[in-house]
């Protein structure tokens, strides 16, 4: 069996009484791209500092390679933080920024200069090298920021909130970008965001953070699609919830007839519970027969266009909130739809979870 | 310029400088140019002789004594005043504005009153001659005012809190990430305030510097009651030349050179500060 690159025994972090990171145990593989996702004050942000160093844990393990690095300093650890502000040398030029952390390592004069020259390359900013970061855009101060801790080859590479300062489209061309440039060196990303999106897109693996615990790790289509909990569920993507009880073996819905779910092993007769479905699993179809019939229906209370997709809100008799309904292109198109509209409702058993409400 | 309103606020101050300032400093340039007169009197023949006589090796060395004093003074003022307000901006913020302003409460009281205290401290049977005796001091005591090291003593206090501002302002500007992300890159903490923190908040120390350089060098309080008038420096020759000399003349041709110092150190200060913040308004 390898040695996981880090490893997280029950760390915890403290402040005062606020348990900023309570209790986590994690294991992270050399050369992946790593998510931490979560709202702010999940403790993400702690954890990334602990893991540069900046925080020294309360109580637990942080294992590098093997060893204890929990009270190593810094400046004596191979890992690098790219920060959320950049946190660029405003006083040097593009070329001294990138410098600056082998200068730092004794490297010879030579080296640094000829590793500068390639990073400069690979970031795409030899043109600029001799600039100031005030004189650079948003996207260029961000990569500049990147190369000054690649330069190091850590063996753990950390970046707060990398992309948020960036515009939209900026921020998916820089999302490709990431992933190729951990691919080409091979260093082991961890990236903290609250943009679960970011997190899906480039991540191997995400861990979601809540009240400084771990609620869920996994890839991520098994985050998607296999929440384990509500409320992981709720935070990626648009998900809905439906309220049933338990009867019989069966769920019984809002409106009083069974709902079509995996039921999961465990729940005694009565319990409550939450049938959540993704809106792109759910079909719709106009209404055959007369209204008693077996599927649940929904009136349109609004289309929202996206291009590639159109939302409808539906209002149900299966929950308060409208259901969220995702058709591809297509799908519209084949059924004409206005506001008002009444719509049969239907899915497959397989694409929903239930969870304890 | 298509907004003139800037003008018109302006003219109140531009009016209250030129007449009680800009005009009075014309009158005394022109007077470093005209022979004295009998009796205090002045003479109005056009003359160099003045301006000549501020280069001879006395005057000058004056100028010399008190740029060196005031050099030191500036010097000892912006290393004790860059650790104090480097122990401020990094107190918790919200007990940096108490602890600033107690750095500045000194400066609510009279000058005068200040510098006399230093007087009570200093003197031959004074409280620090009082406390060496009380710790079992016993031998002779070195003399402590009335000496260059009581001017230069006098002057730091003085102008402290000066530098403290400037100091505090550049040191609580930094973001705190930049600090860390040198040492995140190996740098160890002295390394980390010599190539970052120093470099980034030199304006403020060359503020600190050049403000205290300046009022010291022209100051004529200090060295008149901690120098103990044995001890001249260029603002007690000043001094003199127009109250007890009766030589204006020459009095306006020293205060012109001092001037001309002044407005020198000044300009390079302004300039290195515009240079260190000048790429962010290339951007803008």
């Amino acid at each position: 069996m390898t040695q996981p690159l880090l490893s997280l025994r029950n760390v915890q972090k403290h402040f005062g009484t606020v348990r900023a990171v309570d209790g986590l145990n994690l294991d992270i593989q050399e050369n992946e791209f790593f998510a931490l996702l979560g709202a702010s004050g999940s403790g993400k942000t702690t954890l990334l500092r602990m893991l540069a160093g900046f925080e020294v844990p309360t109580g637990g393990e942080i294992l590098l390679d093997g060893k204890d690095v929990s009270n190593v300093p810094p400046n004596r650890r191979p890992v690098n933080l790219m920060f959320q502000s950049y946190a660029l040398f405003p006083h040097m030029t593009i070329a001294q920024n990138v410098a600056y952390g082998l200068e730092m390592e004794k490297c010879p004069k030579a080296e640094i200069k000829t590793r500068v020259g390639e990073m400069l390359e690979i970031i795409q900013l030899s043109h600029l090298a001799g600039r100031k970061p005030d004189q650079l855009s948003g996207g260029q101060r961000q990569r500049v920021a990147l190369g000054r801790a690649l330069i190091k080859r850590p063996r753990l590479l950390l970046l707060d909130e990398p992309l948020g300062a960036l515009d939209k489209k900026l921020r998916g061309d820089m999302q490709l970008e990431l992933k190729r440039l951990q691919h080409e060196f091979g260093i082991t990303f961890i990236i903290v965001t609250h943009d679960q999106e970011e997190a899906l897109v480039m991540a191997d693996r995400v861990a979601i953070l809540k009240d400084g615990t771990l609620l869920q790790c996994a890839s991520p289509h098994d985050i998607y699609e296999r929440p384990n909990s509500r409320y992981a569920a709720d935070f990626i993507g648009v998900m809905n919830f439906m309220p049933a009880k338990v009867s019989n073996g069966r769920l019984l819905g809002a409106h009083g007839k069974p709902v079509t779910a995996q039921i999961p092993e465990g729940l005694h007769e009565g319990a409550d519970v939450v049938v959540a479905i993704r809106p792109e699993r759910l079909k719709v179809s106009a209404p055959q027969g007369d209204a008693a019939g077996s599927l649940p229906r929904g009136r349109v209370l609004a289309t929202a266009y996206h291009g590639l997709d159109l939302q409808l809100h539906l209002e149900t008799e299966l929950c308060a909130d409208p259901i969220t309904v995702r058709l591809t292109a297509q799908e519209a198109d084949q059924i004409a739809l206005s506001q008002g509209d009444q719509l049969e409702l239907g899915w497959d058993a397989k694409d929903t979870r239930v969870f304890a409400a | 310029m298509k907004d003139r309103k800037p003008l018109y606020l302006m003219t109140p101050a531009l009016a209250w400088l030129t007449a009680f300032m800009v005009i009075p400093c014309l009158l005394i340039l022109a007077l470093a140019f005209f022979r004295r007169g009998l009796y205090g009197g002045i003479e109005y023949t056009f003359t160099l002789e003045n301006l000549a006589l501020v280069f001879d090796p006395l005057y000058a060395g004056i100028f010399l004594k008190s740029a060196a004093i005031a050099g030191l003074s500036a010097l000892i003022a912006v290393i004790i005043g860059y650790a104090a307000a480097f122990a401020i901006a990094a107190a918790p913020s919200r007990r940096q504005p108490i602890l600033l302003f107690f750095a500045v409460l000194p400066f609510w009281s009279n000058y005068l009153v200040r510098t006399y205290a230093w007087i009570v401290l200093l003197n031959r049977e004074g409280l620090i001659t009082g406390l060496a005796r009380w710790l079992g001091y016993d031998a002779e005591m070195p003399r402590l005012l009335y000496t260059e090291g009581a001017v230069v003593v006098g002057l730091v206090y003085n102008y402290l809190p000066f530098v403290i501002l400037a100091c505090y302002a550049p040191l609580s500007r930094l973001n705190p990430e930049i600090a860390e992300a040198s040492r995140d890159l190996g740098a160890s903490s002295w390394t980390t305030f010599r190539r970052v923190v120093l470099p980034m908040t030199v304006p403020g120390i060359a503020t600190g510097f050049v403000f205290v350089f300046v009022l010291s060098i022209g100051n004529f309080v200090t060295p008149a009651l901690l120098g103990g008038g044995q001890f001249q420096m260029i603002g007690n020759l000043i001094y003199a030349q127009f109250l007890t000399a009766n030589d204006w003349p020459f009095g306006a041709a020293l205060s012109m050179v001092l001037i001309a110092i002044m407005m020198g150190l000044l300009t390079l200060q302004t300039f290195a500060t515009e240079r260190a913040s000048g790429a962010k308004r290339e951007e803008s």
